[in-house]
């Protein structure tokens, strides 16, 4: 089984988020490629079982101009039987707290299986860290054996 | 090697021998001539962009539903209003000067210019002070309000932490004073900014004054860019100069945020005790929520108990609340995807 992580980052805090879920990836000896977003192709996606991918939001909760590659490599792409997650971090002192996350959501939901989806206040916090072993445990459990 | 108490030289207009890609923030080599695309710090160049795209102007809100309003205010309400705005205007007028005044000292060209864009964004906000007023109340009490907020001991107590360090480094420019200055800087943007910012947001949550909030949104988030812009000053400083990134001064962070904290605190106590609808105890919490984002976008660890934003309304707006049009380079797609929830099979943490 393969997992990637694909995010952008700006001040760090979705690079350091993206870190620590490929760290808890490794947990479930998944073999997990973290890719930054200008390193992304699209027909990469074909490669892995998981895709997660990690994004800030960018002033009225919109996406990064850099992420819409990526949101588009999944509409055009066949992806039906990818789980997939999606993460990202933002501030609530904007309109639409992590609303990249949310219009990543929608769109994932159509396209692909989504399992599920984390937002975190800005850098990681101790609390967070439980939250991402979880998001980690949900992506997991899509390929749990059923006995 | 930096001499932390060595005063900082006024720096030349033009250095022509040296190149235009600074060797430091302080005490660095600069011809004095900028070059976007050949700065040290490329990110900077995307932080002025930002900053730039959220230029306005106070002229630009008409204040006729707000005027109407007044008189519907209660006299308590009406009081504080006033009240906060002149404390608001009374900590950007200290913002403007000194921020061209670091510029003196700063020895690379790219945050010079961020340095100039902040300062003028700082006197917008002062401007919108006035404007607020003169659409509210007749000079004669305007310049009442001036007077009261520069005799109000709890306003001068505030604002003291604030000055002290900024006298300090007008009186000798040293890194270790730009230091201090750069985390009261800090203070007074990312701290000392949001009992005023609760009780606007309050009133427009009671559909009350929306457009003197509207400006306060604006405010806020200029506000947050500086805070974010300083911050990352901050880092680098520290980055570049080791001599100042020592137990002392991350004990003086900690020592200086706490102060300003206590006294947003007692500010809060005071200036809001009548405001019903804005539970204190929550507000207490906030500012300590808002200190712990503080400590964290300089890259230090929380200092008060971890916890989740306990005001939310406390938020820019969004730009369907501003009725704005959006003014972009390029037009934001329009996508067709229906909102899903935990409730269609995954989870949402």
């Amino acid at each position: 089984m393969k997992a990637a992580i694909i995010y952008s980052s700006v001040t760090g805090n979705t690079s350091t988020l993206a870190e620590i879920i490929c760290e808890n990836m490794s947990k479930y000896t998944i073999e997990t490629d973290l890719i930054p977003v200008d390193e992304f192709h699209p027909e990469q996606l074909h490669n892995y079982d998981i895709v997660t991918v990690g994004t800030y939001s960018w002033d009225n909760g919109e996406l990064p101009l850099e992420m819409e590659e990526v949101f588009e490599a999944f509409e055009d792409e066949e992806v039906k039987h990818i789980t997939t997650g999606i993460f990202g971090t933002g501030d609530s002192f904007y309109p639409y707290y992590c609303g990249a996350v949310d219009i990543f959501r929608d769109m994932l939901y159509v396209h692909t299986n989504l399992a599920v989806t984390l937002k975190v206040e800005l850098t990681p916090q101790e609390e967070d860290l439980h939250r991402c072993k979880k998001f980690c445990d949900r992506l997991a459990s899509e390929f749990a054996v059923v006995s | 090697m930096t001499q932390v108490d060595q005063s900082l030289s006024k720096i030349k207009l033009l250095n022509p021998t040296y190149p235009n890609k600074a060797t430091g923030i302080i005490n660095g080599e600069s011809s004095g001539l900028l070059n976007w695309n050949d700065i040290a710090y490329p990110q900077m160049y995307d932080l002025y962009q930002t900053l730039l795209a959220n230029f306005w102007k106070a002229q630009e809100i008409n204040m006729q539903d707000d005027i109407k309003q007044w008189d519907s205010l209660s006299e308590t309400e009406k009081d504080i209003f006033l009240r906060i705005n002149t404390q608001l205007a009374s900590l950007d007028s200290l913002q403007t000067p000194t921020m061209t005044h670091v510029m003196d000292y700063v020895t690379d060209s790219s945050f010079k210019a961020i340095f100039a864009v902040i300062s003028q964004q700082e006197a917008v906000h002062n401007e919108s002070y006035s404007y607020i007023l003169s659409s509210i109340v007749p000079l004669r009490e305007q310049n009442e309000r001036f007077d009261q907020a520069k005799e109000d001991p709890m306003v001068r107590k505030r604002n003291q932490l604030i000055l002290d360090s900024y006298e300090a480094f007008r009186e000798n420019p040293t890194p270790q004073r730009l230091f201090e200055l750069a985390i009261n800087s800090i203070n007074l943007e990312g701290i000392y900014f949001y009992a005023g910012f609760a009780f606007f947001y309050h009133l427009a949550r009671k559909q009350k004054m929306l457009k003197t909030s509207t400006m306060i949104s604006y405010i806020q988030r200029d506000e947050m860019q500086h805070a974010y812009f300083v911050s990352q000053f901050v880092r680098i400083l520290l980055t570049e100069n080791p001599e100042l990134n020592t137990k002392e001064n991350i004990q003086y962070v900690y020592q200086t945020v706490d102060k300003a904290v206590q006294l947003e605190k007692e500010w809060a106590d005071y200036i809001l005790k009548d405001i019903e609808g804005i539970d204190i105890g929550e507000f207490h919490s906030y500012v300590e929520y808002l200190a712990n984002k503080r400590f964290r976008q300089i890259g230090l660890d929380n200092f008060y108990p971890e916890r989740d934003n306990p005001m939310e309304w406390i938020h820019v707006f969004s730009d369907e609340m501003m009725n704005e049009t959006k003014s972009d380079f390029f037009e934001q797609k329009s996508r067709t995807y229906t909102k899903v929830s935990s409730s269609n099979g995954f989870d949402e943490l």
